[in-house]
């Protein structure tokens, strides 16, 4: 399959992806601050109310209304990232396996613990805390790494100037966007040809 | 996701109809989005300088709640972006066209994203969110679209017909 690393054509998506996960990082740890603070004692006023501050406790349908949208959100954007580090095949799949199980692992402790500290035990607000602190640079690492699969490899361009393309380098990597469908277009539009098309080139070093 | 990475024909075709259901729901959710705001006055510069500034010093919306929209805003522009950006470069446009609709989406959404924290910031400039609702209602419908209508083999076979 070549070098790893992300195809040309998906590297401007991919950074603009990660720049949006570090703002969805961002704002979530202002949210946070704003509205529960960062320390045990603000998570569990924040969940349990305070008669000195006239708040009451948070609601089932509060909480949940907090927990809805993050429990299709997270998921969603953890399988989205993890996909394409994965597809770009610069981890192994034993490390990649590991963060992925961390990561999904923490969200959901950042979700359940409101829950827990509400309707469980008051001491686990400082798991709530640790959960957030976690999640967030769950975040920042993933959009980290998707960063670093969509970067260019260093000296791509200059080797392929030098005419010394390999087969499956990161130059033959950087597929023409309709790549595909102009490889159909050569064929006879069968389903496998364009796939052993590309194999050809790339074994004659013409990718 | 396969497909994205390695975008042959088959692919690209089985691909089709599941990403042309899923723009139809991101085409869906942009029309939500501007009747959401429609219908809240927030096409009116008066209008989004009440709902941000407040009629008085002191009664604008919390500044909790600008993070919330931006939280949200994230998630949502973020992920449509990075699918449609994604999704382009298996689409049968000439280059300028590809190039041209990626970057106008992110600029447009970003400009969206920014601009209650502007409007909060300088004490007014509604008109500055009316112009990135605007904007944001005709690149992001106009993106999506272009990727439903041009993705795929099938303009190519198309293509080829007309070619003879």
């Amino acid at each position: 399959m070549g070098e790893p690393g992300l195809p040309a054509a998906q590297r401007a998506p991919a950074l603009v992806f990660a720049g949006f996960l570090l703002l969805m990082a961002a704002s979530g740890a202002v949210l946070f601050v704003e509205k529960v603070g960062l320390g045990a004692a603000q998570v569990r006023e924040f969940y349990l109310g305070s008669p000195a501050r006239f708040t009451s406790p948070r609601s089932l349908v509060g909480l949940l209304e907090i927990a809805v949208p993050h429990l299709v959100a997270i998921p969603l954007v953890l399988f989205a990232v993890i996909h394409v580090v994965a597809a770009a095949g610069r981890l192994g799949p034993r490390l990649l396996g590991w963060l992925a199980g961390a990561s999904f692992a923490v969200a959901l402790a950042g979700v359940a613990a409101g829950f827990g500290v509400r309707y469980l035990a008051p001491g686990l607000a400082w798991g709530k805390v640790v959960a957030f602190l976690g999640f967030e640079v769950v975040l920042v690492a993933w959009a980290v790494l998707l960063a670093a699969v969509a970067w260019p490899a260093p000296g791509a361009a200059s080797t392929r100037g030098r005419g010394g393309a390999q087969p499956g380098d990161q130059a033959s990597r950087a597929l023409d966007p309709p790549f595909g469908i102009d490889q159909q277009r050569l064929g006879s539009g069968g389903g496998g040809e364009p796939e052993a098309l590309r194999a050809a080139l790339d074994h004659h070093r013409l990718g | 996701m396969k497909v994205l990475v390695d975008p042959s024909a088959t692919r690209v075709a089985r691909a089709r109809p599941p990403v042309r259901a899923f723009l139809g729901f991101a085409l869906l959710a942009v029309a939500a989005l501007l009747l959401q705001r429609a219908s809240g006055g927030l096409l009116a510069p008066s209008e989004v300088e009440l709902h941000y500034l407040g009629a008085a010093p002191g009664e604008g919306l919390p500044r909790a709640a600008l993070w919330e929209e931006l939280h949200a805003g994230a998630f949502l522009h973020g992920f449509v972006l990075f699918m449609l950006g994604a999704l382009l470069p298996l689409c049968r446009l000439r280059p300028a066209a590809r190039s041209a609709l990626f970057p106008a989406s992110v600029v447009a959404a970003l400009a969206d994203l920014a601009a209650p924290f502007l409007v909060v910031g300088f004490g007014g400039g509604g008109a500055l969110r009316v112009a990135t609702t605007v904007l944001v209602g005709v690149v992001l419908p106009a993106t999506i679209v272009t990727v439903f209508a041009t993705l795929g083999p099938g303009a190519a076979a198309t293509e080829e017909r007309a070619d003879g």
